[in-house]
């Protein structure tokens, strides 16, 4: 393959109750063993983002070339959050936002990550998050949820972490209707048919690899791209050539990649 | 510089699929129930023969389930019967009878759905004649559905259990992250544990278990049809291990263990 490889969702940091090593070396052994060129990699398991984006930073620096910072935010100390996003992004250079709403105990669209999301879509970059939470209202849906998130904050661009490695027709239909809404292929399940599904229905532009490095390996995760019955050019969207859009890798950066 | 993604990939090794299942569900409907739709998928993922159990025979009904897994089988060579037992609602008896008659060669007990204690009290007759006959035992670390939690196999159940038998070959499958604290010491304890790697994710922990067993204990399985056949195989690939290795973790291991 002569695209390039780009793993979209990986994390920092250790997480001994399921065996997850932050060790950079393991890193980038299994990066080089899955043949991925970059990995897009967050540190979410710090209550202090500040102390979650400066260990991601400790990667970036090991290996520039083979790392993209992804800045950490969290609402649980919002006099923090922008201050630490602009220093992230404007200082260490991280290339886009995650957030984890799971850890917050309110889904993505609570009005306490607005102030976030305010300051992301002034800047016109991305946010990865799940589209789903346990804690979720009766009847959301993720159509209506990213809709209405999309309308009140037009400049973003959102990543569903895991959506495309399941057969959900709902985060399916919402990459396909709405532009700046994007699927990420990392899942335990790997369940049968979930990349060709949402090739389908989503379309080939729409969906991103990632891995969950280290709780996941990339060689398995980037193999649910690789064996799927798809075409070579949706492979080649998928595994690397739609994050370089997305984040605008091959062009003038927003915040700039590390 | 990386090594290239393998677009064209197909097993370099005859691939055995360890974990796969065939029927129907009650609980939902899969996307693939039968025969010839197993057979063309394992075709599409370069796999030669597959060990199958029925969903039905775990759920519900052993013996009409394997009676179900044999019917669904008919004449084909390529998928492997593996019945399901229930200690405390088979008769061995009449159950071994019907492995024999249909010569089928591994076993499938699910505690956790069962509700039993994987304890010699409740299953140490069934693991006499099973050591006895050389038919090794698949355990799942958990079995989820749609109306039951997924609740672990008690690891100390299996390590008190399984080292009074040392002749019975036990496979622990269907292995997830979440239980990855316990497995791999289990395996270290128990010199007749392997472990088929279906569910097996977590970063290099393939690599890990093969430095604690050896690459004659640790089985490919696709976990199929809940997960594709491929993935796994694909992985297992990227490992870096020798031919004689590959052979053996892709499917060497799985056709000693069922004497093919």
């Amino acid at each position: 393959m002569d695209t390039p490889v780009i793993d979209f969702h990986s994390h920092a940091g250790s997480w001994g109750r399921y065996g997850v090593d932050a060790d950079c070396d393991l890193y980038l052994k299994v990066m080089d063993a899955a043949g991925v060129d970059r990995t897009c990699i967050n540190c979410i398991w710090f209550g202090d983002a500040r102390r979650g984006n400066d260990l991601v930073m400790e990667y970036v620096r090991r290996a520039p070339d083979r790392f993209i910072g992804v800045a950490f935010a969290t609402p649980h100390y919002p006099e923090e959050a922008v201050k630490e996003l602009e220093r992230a992004v404007h200082q260490l250079g991280m290339a886009y936002v995650k957030i984890y709403p799971d850890y917050f105990g309110r889904p993505n669209d609570d009005p306490a990550y607005f102030p976030i999301y305010e300051w992301v879509d002034e800047q016109e970059m991305a946010v990865m998050c799940h589209a789903t939470y346990p804690f979720d209202p009766p009847g959301t849906t993720i159509q209506g949820r990213f809709t209405a998130l999309s309308d009140r904050f037009p400049n973003m661009r959102w990543v569903m972490a895991h959506t495309a490695g399941t057969l959900d027709a709902d985060a399916a239909e919402t990459a396909r209707v709405l532009p700046n809404v994007y699927m990420e292929t990392c899942s335990s399940r790997t369940a049968l048919g979930a990349t060709e599904f949402n090739v389908e229905r989503a379309g080939e532009d729409k969906v991103l690899y990632g891995s969950d490095m280290a709780l996941m390996d990339a060689r398995q995760q980037i193999a649910k791209v690789v064996t799927a019955d798809i075409s070579r050019r949706a492979k080649e969207k998928i595994l690397g050539l739609n994050a370089i859009r997305l984040l605008r890798l091959d062009g003038p950066a927003k915040g700039g990649v590390a | 510089m990386t090594p290239s993604v393998d677009l064209d990939f197909r097993p370099e090794v005859p691939a055995l699929d360890a974990n796969a299942a065939l029927g129907r569900r009650h609980d939902r409907r899969v996307a693939v129930d039968d025969a010839a739709g197993l057979l063309a998928e394992m075709d599409r993922a370069g796999v030669e023969r597959a060990l199958v159990y029925a969903p039905h025979a775990a759920a519900f009904d052993s013996a009409e389930g394997n009676a179900g897994l044999l019917e669904a089988i008919g004449d084909e060579s390529r998928l492997m019967p593996q019945f399901v037992c229930n200690p405390t609602f088979d008769d061995l008896d009449e159950t071994a009878a019907q492995i024999e008659a249909a010569d089928v060669r591994a076993v499938r007990m699910v505690p956790t759905l069962h509700h039993y204690p994987f304890r010699s009290w409740v299953v140490g007759e069934w693991l006499e004649w099973l050591s006895a006959r050389g038919i090794p035992l698949w355990l799942p670390a958990s079995y989820e559905t749609n109306w039951h939690d997924g609740a672990d196999l008690d690891p100390h159940a299996v390590h008190e259990t399984v080292r009074q038998f040392p002749d019975l070959t036990v496979v622990l499958c269907e292995v997830h992250y979440v239980q990855a604290s316990w497995a791999p010491p289990l395996l270290r304890s128990l010199s007749n544990l392997s472990i088929e790697v279906s569910r097996y994710v977590i970063a290099d922990g393939i690599a890990q278990l093969l430095g604690i067993v050896g690459p004659g204990r640790v089985l490919y399985g696709s976990r199929f049809p809940e997960q594709a056949i491929a993935p796994q195989l694909y992985h297992l690939h990227r490992l870096g291990l020798n031919e004689t290795d590959l052979r053996a973790v892709c499917g060497g291991n799985l056709a000693r263990l069922l004497r093919m």
